[in-house]
């Protein structure tokens, strides 16, 4: 398998056009996205943002209608492919005629297991995701949560490079989270990719070493979680009598001033904590601390989205 | 780790073909199939204890006296001929039913789209629906004339192997209109619709069939033509049936064809079915 990328695109797009009214909605435009072999990726977007049809792409369930996709350096429409790849689709359905084991086998069967290397591998990973008791039972009796076990199984079942999971604990019971989040890192070591998409912000958050967020179609951001999330600003903690510090309280434009003598103000950057401190240093205050503060993922997510960051203003291409 | 083996596209249809066979046996129509064929089966074993050559003089009205009455292969080999239209049609119409939502089924949301994440392509994918459908339908149809043929036979000590000849005539139609049914299923994504398409092209077949009268009726000749070219394009379940019954009946079947002209048109329309596949996002 050749390719320094689990999965490239180049402006990659996709047009839905409506044959009655000829109306067009561009679900997803130019995206240009450049995963790394070996890291755990996350995507983020809110609903329609145009995640789950790039993810499609991916994987040739929907043609693009511009662009290329290509998984370890291989045109993604050739279905050799998708060999290496193990996928856990959102609001799955799975058939419901067949038992646990009989599921693993017929999509380890098409993955290109041979029948021995099956027989092997089904009891082993129905016992990773805690489902050896329900082997033989068929997936019509299975909780929500057991189906989503399974279908991570069905992922995993030919021990893929790339394994792509579109929200894998949505609907699922906070053990059951657990149980996945376990599984997952359990992976940790192998050098799989794993492209998490999901909605669920703290759990891209804690899994993933980079993410990549998509708003209307366009990839807004892409980087490294820690990157992005550090060195948002500094909390600075002051202490003086009112009557002193009444002309930094002008100066610094926070509008009121504190009855007892202590406060915090929050800043943006080296720069203004320095000036800050000047000013309030010159009357006479005392500072107590001074905390660089971290923005969560949300907050990155939520300016991101609503436009406050542009792609433009960061790195176009995770490296690393 | 995996190594990027491709699976064989005969491994893949294996695969495909043995899950076709689990979801029909799951929704009851492998067994309904088969148990309606072992009723059919059985109400014959009841028709053993009829006098088949007492009860085709009074069916028949077969003069003692002809020559007739005493030509018993003729009367069981005409009886053999209407019992194999009888279980044509049976067949064909059950097995249309039967298989109307094999193959929407895997288009289902959620479904195909986990499918076409492995490495298979898509006609692959619908190819391996479609051979798993047809062997089902075949092993159906296999029992129940194969049946018939042994207990007819065993009642008359007469072995007609002609008789068979329903088996491959009744899978060829059976398949073509499977075509149909798996390009109408792909389009609308609807079993009702695919049925609906499917049993329409019957009725157009048996009308198209009576093209010599037709011709004769129609007065310009671009309709003539039209009528002739229609009913070469259209399968021919009409004539395919009646094919079976001269054949078994030692009259002059022309069935070639017939034959290549319906298996040409059921490869065009799965072949469209599969462009259709090919190019739809799920």
């Amino acid at each position: 398998m050749s390719g320094a990328f689990a999965i490239e695109t180049e402006g990659l797009e996709k047009i839905y056009r409506s044959r009655l009214r000829g109306r067009e909605i561009r679900a997803v435009s130019n995206l240009t996205l450049h995963v790394p072999v070996g890291v755990k990726f996350g995507l983020l977007g809110a609903n329609g943002a145009g995640k789950t049809t790039f993810v499609k792409m991916l994987l040739s369930a929907v043609q693009p209608s511009a662009g290329t996709a290509r998984l370890f350096g291989r045109d993604a429409r050739i279905p050799a492919a998708r060999q290496p790849v193990g996928y856990l689709p959102e609001n799955h359905r799975f058939p419901t005629y067949l038992t646990g084991k009989g599921m693993l086998d017929f999509y380890a069967a098409l993955s290109g297991m041979e029948a021995a290397e099956r027989r092997k591998r089904i009891p082993e990973l129905l016992n990773t995701v805690g489902l050896d008791g329900w082997s033989d039972v068929r997936i019509k009796k299975y909780s929500k949560g057991m189906l989503q076990r399974l279908g991570l199984a069905q992922a995993l079942i030919h021990s893929p490079k790339l394994l792509i999971l579109d929200e894998p604990t949505d609907g699922v019971d906070p053990l059951g989270r657990r149980h996945i989040r376990d599984v997952l890192n359990s992976l940790l070591d192998t050098g799989v990719t794993i492209f998490l998409n999901s909605h669920l912000l703290s759990e891209v958050e804690a899994f993933c070493e980079y993410v990549a967020i998509i708003n209307k179609g366009q990839l807004a951001k892409e980087g490294r979680i820690r990157d992005m999330v550090a060195g948002r600003g500094y909390k600075l903690t002051a202490h003086g009598q009112p009557e002193q510090l009444k002309p930094a309280i002008a100066e610094l434009g926070m509008g009121s001033i504190p009855e007892i003598g202590r406060f915090e103000l929050q800043v943006t950057n080296r720069d203004e904590l320095n000036h800050a401190i000047d000013i309030l240093r010159q009357c006479g205050a005392l500072i107590e601390s001074v905390t660089p503060t971290v923005s969560t993922l949300e907050d990155v997510f939520i300016r991101t989205t609503e436009g406050q960051e542009s792609q433009t203003s960061l790195p176009e291409q995770v490296t690393v | 780790m995996s190594e990027g083996r491709a699976p064989s596209t005969a491994s893949l249809l294996a695969a495909l073909i043995a899950d076709t066979f689990q979801e029909a046996r799951a929704r009851w129509l492998f067994w309904g199939l088969f148990g309606l064929s072992t009723l059919l089966i059985a109400f014959f074993l009841f028709i053993l204890k009829i006098d088949v050559v007492q009860g085709a003089v009074s069916l028949l009205g077969i003069d003692r006296t002809s020559h007739h009455y005493y030509s018993l292969e003729r009367v069981v080999r005409f009886a053999y001929s209407k019992v194999a239209m009888f279980l044509y049609v049976w067949e064909t119409f059950l097995a249309i039913f039967a298989s109307a939502g094999l193959t929407p089924s895997i288009l289902e949301p959620g479904r195909v789209g986990l499918l076409l994440s492995k490495p298979v392509s898509r006609p692959v994918l619908l190819m391996g629906r479609f051979i798993g459908n047809t062997l089902i339908i075949t092993a159906n149809v296999t029992y129940l004339i194969c049946s018939i043929w042994i207990i007819v036979g065993l009642k008359t000590k007469l072995w007609y192997p002609e008789f068979l000849i329903t088996i491959p005539i009744t899978v060829l139609v059976f398949a073509v209109l499977l075509c149909v049914v798996v390009l109408i299923g792909i389009a609308f994504e609807s079993a009702s619709v695919a049925v609906m398409v499917t049993f329409a092209i019957i009725l157009m077949s048996a009308v198209l069939a009576q093209r010599d009268l037709f011709v004769k009726l129609l007065d310009a000749e671009w309709a003539r033509q039209l009528w002739l070219a229609l009913y070469w394009i259209f399968p021919k379940v009409w004539d395919l049936g009646r094919t079976i019954s001269d054949f078994i009946a030692n009259r002059q079947a022309e069935w070639f064809r017939a034959a290549w002209t319906s298996a040409l048109f059921g490869v065009a329309v799965l072949g469209a079915a599969i462009q259709v596949f090919r190019k739809r996002d799920y």
